[in-house]
């Protein structure tokens, strides 16, 4: 498989003090990769680098092409979805409007697009008149995903979707992003369950103080390994 | 009957003060930035309405484009002079340079136009008409039909086109739209030209029956700023009832007691507002579950 996404040197941060350091990292088109580690690892950076909402320097690929300097919107246009971690739906706005506000300009593609985001999680068909903020925290994290499709990424951001949800609603989150991921769509997922992350990722990165530790098939993946990734040592 | 009449009076001019407070609270949504600048770009569309008159010589609705089309690059101009270059400095930057935009466009419109009242022509006619025993001024029915059909239209292109909802997504959460795709810079520049033509707009439709003065619009903010308050402050339908109830609150206590008591009086009210209930009387129930 070709490299959908290159990494090389990558380091970024906050004010000055960085939370990534010299990250290099590939993903190949259609992969799902699990980004591991414990809190502070510089997980979240590492997708906001990417998307372009923290300031980073290194060098960034999607399929060959330079990243460096694209603002987020041109980035999310080059095909990189983003999933925040909080979720992050627009609060006033109904469901479809959510939907609809990260499609397509052509109406009858986002239309189109709107369908399959329904088809994937019916219960937003239910509620799509209903303002966002009405939604339950599972409904509101599948409306964050399907937000991020109607953009038809090639690379799926994914920041802690599990996060704050039920056991079943994050199985089920889970077996949606599996779903995605047969499509042929590459998938990030930063998450802080490894064992959970590590079902839907053949493969898994871990990340420890804003450094990569550890990168392998998911499957190889040592106890050991994850321990020194969460808790050091 | 005399209540009806002060309604009709009281409704006219609440659907001017309408506009001012929707271009206010638009660009405040967008931005977070309080645009001190707004009432001086309603002064600036009555006069602008004024210079251009003697130019159309049609009906002053013949104005309204024109009015609507350069009070929007005057927006933009405003946008990208007094805003973007401000935008990551603390948010009393944009405070004080919007206070400067206003005070420049003030002195500006003084060194063109001289201090003294103007008037703009009227929308259609200046006849008055009985309707059921009510003197009902053309103007004011113009002033009602052509404020209610912008801010229509703008409700209309806010729900539902694509551009209102980018725009909205902008004003709720400027980030997570770019992430969306959304192009924010472009949506705040929209914004800016928006909230300019509707003062504009106001301003053309206030100059007839008000007069319009390099000044005036020292008042006109004041009246924003309260109807967002009365309203909750970053709602949209609220800032526009809240600019109704303010007018209807002006007329009715000015023709009982006077001008300055209703201001007094109408002061008063928006402190005990602040004071008791800052979410205004229509505060949003917007909120994240989790």
């Amino acid at each position: 498989m070709s490299a959908l996404l290159s990494i090389r040197g990558l380091s970024a941060g906050y004010g000055g003090a960085d939370a990534l350091d010299d990250v290099s990292l590939d993903l190949a088109a259609g992969e799902t990769v699990a980004l591991l580690g414990a809190n502070g690892a510089g997980k979240s950076t590492l997708l906001k680098a990417l998307i372009g909402l923290v300031p980073a320097r290194g060098e960034l690929r999607l399929d060959g092409a330079d990243l460096g300097g694209l603002a987020t919107e041109a980035r999310v246009r080059r095909g990189i979805g983003y999933v925040p971690e909080g979720r992050r739906v627009f609060p006033g706005m109904s469901v479809r409007d959510n939907l609809e506000v990260a499609g397509r300009s052509a109406a009858r593609d986002r239309a189109q697009d709107v369908e399959r985001v329904f088809a994937l999680f019916p219960d937003l068909a239910f509620k799509s008149r209903e303002s966002a903020w009405r939604l339950s925290g599972g409904q509101q994290q599948m409306l964050s995903l399907g937000r991020a499709l109607m953009g038809r990424p090639r690379l799926l951001l994914l920041d802690e979707p599990s996060l704050g949800l039920s056991p079943k609603l994050a199985d089920e989150l889970f077996a949606a992003v599996r779903n995605i991921a047969e499509t042929g769509t590459a998938v990030l997922l930063a998450e802080q369950s490894a064992a959970r992350a590590l079902t839907v990722a053949p493969r898994a990165v871990l990340l420890r103080l804003g450094r990569v530790v550890g990168d392998g098939l998911a499957a190889a993946v040592s106890e050991q390994a994850l321990h020194a990734a969460f808790f050091g040592g | 009957m005399a209540a009806l009449q002060l309604l009709v009076n009281g409704v006219a001019l609440g659907a001017a003060y309408a506009l001012v407070a929707l271009g206010f609270v638009l660009v405040l949504n967008a931005t977070s930035a309080v645009n001190f600048a707004q009432g001086d770009l309603v002064m600036a569309g009555g006069l602008l309405a004024v210079a251009v008159a003697p130019l159309i010589p049609l009906p002053g609705i013949a104005l309204l484009p024109v009015v609507l089309v350069l009070m929007a690059a005057l927006g933009l101009v405003l946008a990208l002079a007094a805003y973007l270059p401000l935008r990551r400095r603390p948010p009393v930057s944009v405070f004080i340079s919007t206070i400067a935009v206003g005070i420049i466009l003030q002195n500006g419109a003084a060194i063109l136009f001289g201090p003294e009242p103007r008037a703009a022509p009227p929308l259609f006619g200046d006849d008055t008409l009985h309707i059921a025993g009510l003197a009902v001024p053309e103007q004011s029915l113009a002033i009602v039909a052509v404020a209610g059909l912008l801010i229509g239209a703008q409700q209309w292109v806010f729900a539902r086109t694509q551009l209102g909802r980018r725009l909205r997504a902008t004003a709720q959460d400027p980030e997570m739209a770019r992430a969306c795709g959304v192009p924010v810079t472009a949506m705040i520049l929209v914004t800016f030209a928006i909230g300019a033509a509707c003062a504009g707009a106001a301003g053309l439709l206030l100059a007839n029956r008000y007069f319009v003065t390099p000044t005036s619009g020292g008042d006109l903010i004041l009246k924003a700023y309260i109807a967002v308050t009365v309203g909750g402050w970053g709602s949209v339908p609220g800032a526009v009832v809240g600019a109704l109830l303010i007018a209807l609150f002006e007329v009715g206590v000015s023709s009982v007691l006077s001008y300055p008591v209703a201001l007094g009086a109408l002061y008063l009210t928006l402190l005990a507002i602040l004071v008791l209930r800052p979410q205004g009387l229509f505060g949003e129930a917007v909120r994240r579950r989790g």
